[in-house]
């Protein structure tokens, strides 16, 4: 567009000069004529305004003409104004020199070509911006079932209960698209169901022989007579068992909140919850000389699912409580917009993100089975809470932001 | 006591059967849904030990069923299905408790014996063992008529180890009644010890005799001796 403007505006002035050129040179070619037949001056009255300087030379000169621009000092308005002109030099027939030097201004040609190239500028950008209005206006005519589809896809979530469903539109491109996104999410969607399924089954199904392997295991406990050799048998078989229980619950706790079985929600004060969670760990935390701050300055009514609240809350103070040092404290802060837990405890050197991550182990503490906080997690995500962690030194802090 | 064992698991049924008879009760069991519902209205139970998933049957139909003959004794729910609204229901329906599989023998027999005290000695809520008087209507104990100030857990732990007589109660199991299963502590063992510990002064100081025997290796019992 621009080269065009610039082409067009060239050419115009090129144009313009070849006018300019023409009249200099008809004008010439009558001041010739008229010298070469009457061998005098013509009268310069009748021409076209141009300035002529015509000398009559007694001596032969050399044939020439050149056409050139030039700037002429103009008294009347104190500037330099531009000219055209025409140098020519000729003899006559007698063999006599002459030269004509014919002057035309061509400021006002300067300023029409100004005018022009004003008006194609103007032209030109009007019919730039109507052209990106009206690309504008038919892409977004174009694409509107597009950034629909985009937007129902960017809201997908394959937890939800409802499938992605994109809108059929007047696209045959676009329908094909939604159409490969809505059977592909499909798909997915029944694979997850299906291993969501399996998960929840899978950690039911354990449950009973589970219940064997405990009952046996206290039945061979209660007899008489068992070596010391059957007594370290026996309790392993019994952590080992308790362990894989703690392990399967945690599983089965997750996939339930996934599943939403807790859907039952109802206004529950966190101040009550975490006192009376506090009050569980009361004597644990006066064995280890744990010193325990409840700061509440709101009760911080929440819709949640009772059950899950109490979960959430009973993992951050087990966390609290058992990573915590003799001697150490824990503080507990409620408003209405956070539940904060600082505690002591040894300095961690994991990425905090990690402590989220389901079976993450602590060295401090093999026996854990890691599923505490990332359950804490997935409470928190399914009511749309957020729960940070952050450590300074000795000092680490759960942040449960309620919205 | 006689019990109904109503489970399909063999081998869970048996061991369950073991163990209360070694309790000294009187047991039956029944693997399935038909069985149950035959031995149920033929029999008169204190207490039905009742799997809900069976077979051929949902297990709350069994106490739909036995509300609506008006038969008496405790239902204590024994699932692997620890779900929630299950737990409602069962209790709703008439229920008198949930156990959610894998259980301990020693969580059992608390709760059976809890079921078996609020079902049959209305108004009689004692417990009474040699010099020790528990009274679980205003959670009062005595020894020798002296009146221990017990804190929460270690009432709940008498009454434990009370339910759990002459048999040996694992630390695990414990900690699980005193904190409830939800609760992940895995260095709660301590506490269970100072507990024990404290449990046994208090009652050794009001003159009564130390019931609570160390067992290596597994965790407590407290005999009579």
């Amino acid at each position: 567009m621009v080269a065009g403007a610039a082409l067009l505006y060239f050419t115009i002035k090129k144009v313009i000069y070849r006018q300019v050129d023409n009249s200099l040179l008809t004008e010439k070619t009558i001041i010739e004529d008229q010298i070469k037949q009457t061998d005098t001056i013509p009268d310069f009255e009748a021409t076209f305004g141009h300035q002529i300087e015509v000398k009559l030379l007694t001596y032969h000169v050399r044939s020439y003409q050149s056409i050139k621009d030039t700037d002429i000092y103009d008294p009347n308005s104190d500037s330099f104004i531009p000219f055209r002109y025409i140098y020519y030099s000729s003899n006559t027939i007698e063999k006599k020199g002459f030269i004509i030097t014919i002057f035309q201004t061509i400021s006002e040609k300067n300023e029409l070509l100004q005018d022009i190239g004003l008006y194609m500028f103007f032209l030109f950008f009007s019919l730039l911006l109507i052209s990106i209005l009206i690309n504008y206006l038919i892409a977004r005519r174009l694409w509107k079932p597009f950034y629909e589809s985009v937007k129902i896809a960017g809201k997908f979530d394959i937890q939800s209960d409802t499938p992605l469903n994109l809108p059929g539109t007047d696209i045959n491109e676009f329908n094909q698209l939604n159409e490969v996104f809505n059977n592909m999410t499909r798909k997915m969607r029944i694979d997850y169901l299906n291993l969501k399924e399996f998960s929840e089954n899978a950690s039911h199904e354990i449950q009973t022989p589970l219940a064997v392997i405990r009952s046996k295991a206290d039945l061979l406990m209660q007899q008489k007579n068992l070596n010391k050799d059957s007594i370290n048998l026996v309790k392993s078989i019994n952590e080992a068992t308790t362990r894989l229980f703690k392990l399967n619950q945690g599983l089965l706790l997750i996939s339930k909140i996934e599943n939403q079985v807790f859907h039952e929600k109802k206004l529950v004060s966190m101040k009550r919850i975490a006192e009376f969670g506090l009050d569980n760990y009361r004597e644990i935390m006066q064995l280890k000389k744990i010193h325990v701050e409840i700061d509440a300055i709101d009760e911080a009514m929440i819709e949640m699912n009772e059950v899950l609240a109490e979960v959430m809350i009973s993992n951050l103070l087990s966390n609290a409580v058992r990573f915590n040092i003799d001697g150490g404290f824990i503080k507990c802060h409620i408003d209405n917009k956070y539940i904060i837990f600082t505690n002591t405890g040894l300095p961690i050197s994991a990425d905090p993100e990690d402590l989220f991550k389901r079976f993450h182990k602590n060295s401090n503490n093999p026996q854990s089975v890691g599923l505490g906080l990332s359950i804490v997690r997935k409470i928190a995500e399914s009511y749309g809470m957020v729960v940070t962690y952050s450590c300074h030194g000795t000092i680490h802090e759960l942040k449960l932001k309620y919205r | 006591m006689k019990l109904l064992i109503v489970e399909d698991d063999r081998s869970l049924s048996r061991s369950i059967n073991d163990y209360l008879k070694m309790e000294g009760h009187l047991c039956e069991v029944a693997l399935t849904f038909a069985d149950a519902t035959e031995k149920a209205s033929l029999n008169k139970y204190d207490c039905i030990i009742l799997d809900i998933g069976l077979p051929d049957g949902n297990g709350l139909d069994l106490i739909r069923e036995m509300k609506a003959n008006r038969m008496t004794g405790g239902i204590l729910i024994l699932s692997a299905k620890s779900s929630l609204d299950d737990k409602l229901v069962g209790l709703k329906i008439g229920a008198d408790d949930y156990l959610t599989k894998p259980f301990h023998f020693a969580e059992l027999s608390a709760r059976i014996n809890s079921i078996f005290r609020r079902n049959n000695f209305l108004g009689l809520n004692e417990i009474a063992f040699n010099e020790i008087r528990i009274n679980t209507e205003d959670n009062q104990v005595h020894v020798n008529e002296n009146l221990l100030t017990l804190t929460k857990k270690e009432y709940d732990l008498l009454l434990f180890f009370m339910a759990n007589r002459n048999r040996i109660i694992t630390k695990e199991s414990i900690v699980e009644h005193l904190w409830g299963d939800n609760v992940i502590l895995t260095d709660s063992f301590d506490f269970v010890y100072t507990h024990v510990k404290n449990l046994r002064k208090k009652i050794v100081s009001a003159n009564g005799r130390n019931y609570i025997k160390c067992i290596y290796g597994f965790g407590y019992k407290f005999i009579d001796s």
